[in-house]
């Protein structure tokens, strides 16, 4: 009986001992939308992201676990994709920046990068995180300064990761 | 300590998107003449529930396809894997594909950020 029982045992315990833990590691880009931006509106005609304004700074994250294998390409907006009515003319400015680095290899990523247009394009050279932050103004009025109608504004940031 | 690492998540909520693989291959369907590539999505952005799937030549121009959804609901914090069917005309023109989140007008989250990621197909 007791020689069963121990052979049980040690059966079980053999069986307890082969149960796998599988996992796969691919290259990939991970985007996050670290920080959503708020528009804050120091006076009448402005709307800004700017901190001492009122306003946060939007932060995109990406992680890639591949160097040499993405582009990151960071568009501010020109545009609200959600307002009241508006009669005059907005004008739009904005920057792209890198704000924080995981590796040494990325500290020239600001520096290398190429813009055009509202995009910056950074080529992501190193495995693992670097954050950007976007700017984002809007004037009312065309420089006449005009007080923006009451109401909610939102505008869209795209981020985006291109495998090369 | 569970205090701390529970004010560090909800401080640093987990928003992403991701894609892959990074370069996806054609392989033959079960039709003939037609091409299939397998992708997979995880969505860790609360504020997004849809994403956009499309395929695009080198210079950015669309190429057609086929998928199950061209549109497709994939919830917070979940994995779809899906096949992009492309006929084999098209297949040494398809350069990437990619999938952008789509973004509500009226979401009460008020995102400012749309992702998109691209996938580069490699012969």
């Amino acid at each position: 009986m007791k020689k069963i029982l121990l052979a049980c045992l040690i059966a079980g315990t053999a069986q307890a001992a082969e149960i796998p833990i599988e996992g796969t590691v691919q290259s990939r880009c991970l985007i996050n939308t670290d920080v959503a931006g708020v528009y804050g509106n120091p006076n009448a005609y402005t709307l800004t992201t700017t901190p001492a304004d009122g306003g946060v700074l939007p932060i995109v994250r990406y992680d890639v676990s591949l160097a040499d294998a993405y582009k990151a390409r960071i568009t501010y907006p020109t545009a609200f994709s959600a307002s009241p009515s508006l009669s005059d003319m907005v004008t739009w400015t904005g920057s792209v920046t890198v704000s924080e680095v995981s590796a040494v290899g990325m500290a020239d990523y600001q520096t290398d990068s190429i813009t055009y247009d509202q995009t910056r394009e950074y080529d992501l050279t190193a495995t693992g995180t670097t954050w950007f932050q976007v700017a984002s103004t809007a004037t009312y009025g065309g420089g006449g300064n005009k007080a923006f109608p009451g109401g909610t504004y939102r505008s869209v940031v795209v981020a985006e990761c291109i495998a090369q | 300590m569970y205090r701390a690492i529970v004010l560090f998540l909800l401080a640093f909520p987990a928003l992403g998107h991701e894609m892959t693989p990074t370069y996806p291959k054609f392989k033959p369907s079960h039709v003939e003449g037609v091409f299939k590539a397998e992708l997979e999505m995880f969505n860790k952005r609360k504020d997004v529930e849809f994403y956009e799937i499309g395929v695009f030549d080198a210079d950015w121009n669309p190429v057609q396809f086929v998928s199950r959804y061209k549109v497709m609901r994939l919830d917070y914090l979940s994995h779809v894997r899906f096949d992009i069917y492309v006929s084999a005309m098209d297949v040494p023109v398809a350069e990437y594909v990619c999938s952008v989140s789509k973004l509500r007008e009226n979401s009460d989250k008020k995102p400012m950020i749309a992702t998109r990621i691209c996938s580069k197909f490699k012969p």
